[in-house]
């Protein structure tokens, strides 16, 4: 198993080489640049600018240079945009706040979502199992852009319970609603997968064996079923947890929480290079390291799986 | 602060900004929110009164030489940066350098080029050293200004964030980082204690500053929201105590809270801009320029599309505009009714519309629902009173930019911001020379008056006729000028509402008991 690590993080390094070397030279494509405003720059401001940047070496040299500070400084350059700041600062600032926020979002689509559906998948086609179905269809079909502002109309304005958005340094007030408008379609997909796969572990012949055996019901579930029920299950949240605790974009802008899916979309509008590509190399080593963890993960789950590493 | 006013115990500022600040570093900065915190951080020479004149600041006053070409400010003994050092006419020095130092590549260092410093321009193209600009410290106390032509409006650019003092020591000993709570230095009435990326920033009052007695809010926080109208929530949840108003909600908010819902004037003005280099060959015709713009009714643009309390533009400079008489120009003082019968006229004359040649074009904007909105209403307009064809085209901001600065239009949006408060910021933009003028609009006059009136004493003249002319030849199309709108906790008193630049100060402002 430790070889097989070894070899997975190996096949990394080329993958990532690749991807900045694709999203550099594709993000210069995009008309205008970091320096474009509507009151264009005079020429000779806008050449000390670039200077200043290094961005008026030729594209392949800046590449070289980007690529060579990653290697032996982790300097991700400066951000274009924020200039008192480099893209490490911001990603330093903002990646704990996603990742916090991201975390107890995959929290309670775990502690949700597979109790509803074992409930769901045990007691099959009564009122639960209808009951279940019918959340989790209504809260597939309530995106997070509809129920956040949603939350924020009952939890901040009605009632008062709750902050409207903001993070204050991770209060639990400030999670809360985040958390949950960013998780509930997940938490309504983890609890249909994990109901439909215990109900085909469930008819396997070796739970019927362990039916015949005379085993409880109870450790039946838990000692048997559960373990391979859960495998599709983990497959999902593999990049579901990645887009949690990276991409939400909409949850980052909407409750203002400062953490860096509002920079994917800052950087994308002002042509932040630097930022985008730090970030982009963040999501990449993310889903590596994440993909990893499943895999092994699968290992310790499925004894099949263990034997072909 | 009016005589027994009654004040509430916390006297704490928090307000919405929509993005995170391009920087807090005055040489720096370039974005109207970043702008406001550098003003409350840093002090200047001249702040702007509730009406948008200069007040003392750094400068207590100044004198101007005979040729208009220098000017010696008096700086006031008793200001002191954060730290408790002294504020000296070297800091000014420094911080005017620091802006044109090709090093430091401030984006802003053309300002300084708009101020006519001497040698200003050599120094950012790298053609001089840094020492060599026309400003220095004869004593602590004096700063002398030279300029390369005389800028009757001198004194006016003074009261922005690029022309602030910066303190040398801090920066040295921190480099980059030296804006960030703990190792700013800073003279203004605050100075800033927490700043986290895209969430928040804290300024708290600094007791060095010379009229700190008299500074009334001991807290000023920004929220940044990034949703309009998720931060139109958070105002009425109380969070934060001033926001923006989302497009087209003016007319029902003022109706809930006419106290607390304004539209103010702000210099900024909205047209549209004819391609006369490479566009089509109709608009090398003024009197099709001029049927385009007269057919427009403006008033339907601002009442029934825009609803924010903006103003119908016949002219290019905004009427809020200091010292700035609107001139009378035709076609301001006619009805819709018959500006249309005149449009028409025009047209059929340039040979165009029912009876003559077909006419049609591509306007384009940069994608924003609010534009389009206009855009609609305009084409619309144009079809039915002109039969006039207009394809529309929208574009991403950056790409719109792009492709507008080469040419590669019929028509477009335009809008435009004064960088300071004098209607040249405005006139400048349509002389050939400008790097700001899309629409490659060149009339030799123009250009002559705008010289002219860089020196001279009273410029209204030349502008009124500059504007006669631009309401001629109709190089662009003047749609609208532009309001502020904001909603604004009626507990915070003291806002400038009649500063049309909306350079306002915390210190001014006080928070009353409920």
């Amino acid at each position: 198993m430790f070889n097989y690590s070894v070899r997975r993080l190996l096949t990394a390094v080329p993958t990532i080489l690749i991807l900045i070397v694709f999203a550099f030279y594709l993000m210069r494509l995009a008309p205008g640049g970091p320096f474009t405003s509507e009151k264009p720059l005079p020429p000779a401001v806008m050449e000390n600018v670039l200077k200043r940047y290094g961005m008026d070496e030729p594209l392949h040299m800046q590449l070289f240079t980007y690529i060579k500070n990653i290697v032996c400084c982790f300097d991700f350059g400066p951000s274009f945009s924020q200039k008192d700041r480099s893209v490490n600062d911001i990603i330093a600032q903002g990646f704990p706040v996603t990742l916090t926020y991201g975390f107890w979002s995959a929290v309670f689509v775990l502690v949700l979502g597979i109790p509803l559906g074992i409930i769901a998948a045990l007691r099959h086609n009564s009122f639960w199992d209808y009951l279940m179905t019918g959340l989790a269809i209504f809260s597939q079909i309530f995106p997070n852009f509809v129920l956040a502002p949603l939350m924020v109309l009952l939890f901040t304005l009605s009632w008062g319970l709750l902050p409207g958005g903001g993070w204050n340094g991770g209060q639990w007030q400030y999670i809360v609603m985040p958390a949950i408008a960013l998780g509930t379609s997940y938490m309504a997909g983890v609890a249909r997968l994990t109901r439909g796969s215990l109900l085909e572990v469930l008819n396997s012949p070796f739970i019927r064996t362990a039916r015949a055996k005379g085993l409880p019901e109870r450790t039946i579930l838990i000692r048997h079923a559960l373990k391979p029920a859960l495998l599709p299950t983990l497959t999902y949240m593999g990049p579901v947890f990645v887009y949690m605790i990276t991409g939400s974009v909409f949850i980052d802008v909407f409750f203002s929480t400062g953490g860096i899916g509002q920079d994917f979309i800052d950087g994308a509008y002002s042509r932040d290079y630097s930022v985008l590509l730090g970030l982009a190399i963040i999501y990449c080593v993310l889903t590596f390291s994440i993909n990893l963890v499943l895999d092994l993960l699968y290992a310790w789950i499925d004894p099949k799986v263990r034997d072909s590493l | 602060m009016p005589e027994g006013t009654k004040l509430a115990e916390e006297q704490v500022f928090t307000y919405r900004v929509l993005d995170e600040f391009s920087s807090f570093d005055p040489q720096v900065v370039e974005d109207v929110n970043g702008s406001e915190v550098v003003r409350d951080l840093f002090e200047g020479l001249y702040n702007q009164d509730a009406d948008g004149n200069n007040v003392p600041g750094v400068a207590l006053s100044h004198t101007v030489s005979e040729d208009n070409m220098t000017y010696t400010f008096t700086l006031r003994d008793n200001a002191k940066w954060s730290d408790g050092t002294p504020v000296t006419a070297g800091d000014f020095v420094y911080a005017w350098q620091r802006a044109v130092d090709p090093e430091l590549a401030s984006p802003y260092a053309w300002y300084m080029e708009l101020m006519s410093i001497e040698n200003a321009s050599a120094i950012i193209a790298g053609e001089k050293p840094v020492t060599e600009l026309g400003v220095s410290a004869p004593d602590d106390h004096t700063l002398v200004v030279k300029l390369s032509q005389p800028l009757p409006y001198f004194d006016k650019m003074v009261t922005h964030a690029t022309t602030f003092p910066a303190p040398k020591w801090a920066i040295e000993a921190h480099g980059k980082e030296w804006t960030r709570p703990g190792n700013i230095v800073s003279n203004g009435a605050y100075v800033l204690t927490e700043h986290v990326l895209k969430e928040r920033s804290v300024r708290e009052r600094n007791p060095m500053y010379w009229d700190n007695e008299n500074t009334v809010l001991d807290k000023v926080v920004t929220l940044v929201i990034g949703d309009d109208a998720q931060a139109l929530t958070r105002w009425r949840a109380g969070e934060v105590e001033k926001t923006e108003i989302p497009a087209g909600q003016y007319p029902a908010l003022k109706e809930e809270f006419p106290e607390e819902a304004y539209a103010l004037p702000r210099l900024c003005n909205y047209y549209f801009t004819f391609n006369l280099e490479s566009g089509p060959e109709a608009f090398k015709d003024a009197r099709v320029r001029k049927a385009l713009s007269y057919a427009i009714d403006r008033q339907v643009i601002v009442d029934r599309v825009l609803q924010g309390g903006q103003f119908p533009a016949y002219t290019f400079t905004p009427a809020a505009t200091a010292g700035f008489e609107v001139p009378a120009v035709e076609y301001a003082g006619m009805t819709q009714a018959e500006r249309d019968a005149k449009a028409k006229e025009l047209l059929a004359e340039a040979g165009y519309g029912p009876d003559g040649e077909k006419l049609s074009f591509t306007y384009l904007y940069n994608t924003s629902e609010a534009h389009k909105q206009v855009a609609i209403v305009a084409t619309q307009m144009w079809k039915q009173k002109l039969g006039v064809d207009v394809e529309l085209s929208n574009q991403e901001w950056k790409v719109f930019l792009e492709t507008r600065g080469n040419q590669n239009f019929d028509m477009a949006r335009g809008a435009w911001c004064g960088d300071y408060n004098e209607a040249s910021t405005f006139l400048d933009l349509l002389t050939t020379p400008s790097g700001y003028n899309d629409g490659k609009y060149s009339n030799p006059r123009v250009d002559e008056l705008m010289t002219e009136a860089k020196s001279s004493a009273n410029a209204q003249p030349l502008y009124t006729e500059v504007e006669q002319i631009l309401a001629e030849d109709m190089p662009v199309v003047p749609v609208y000028h532009y309001s502020t709108n904001m909603m604004l906790d009626d507990s915070i008193q003291g806002w400038p509402v009649n500063n049309v630049e909306q350079n306002w100060y915390s210190k001014d402002l006080y928070k009353v008991a409920e």
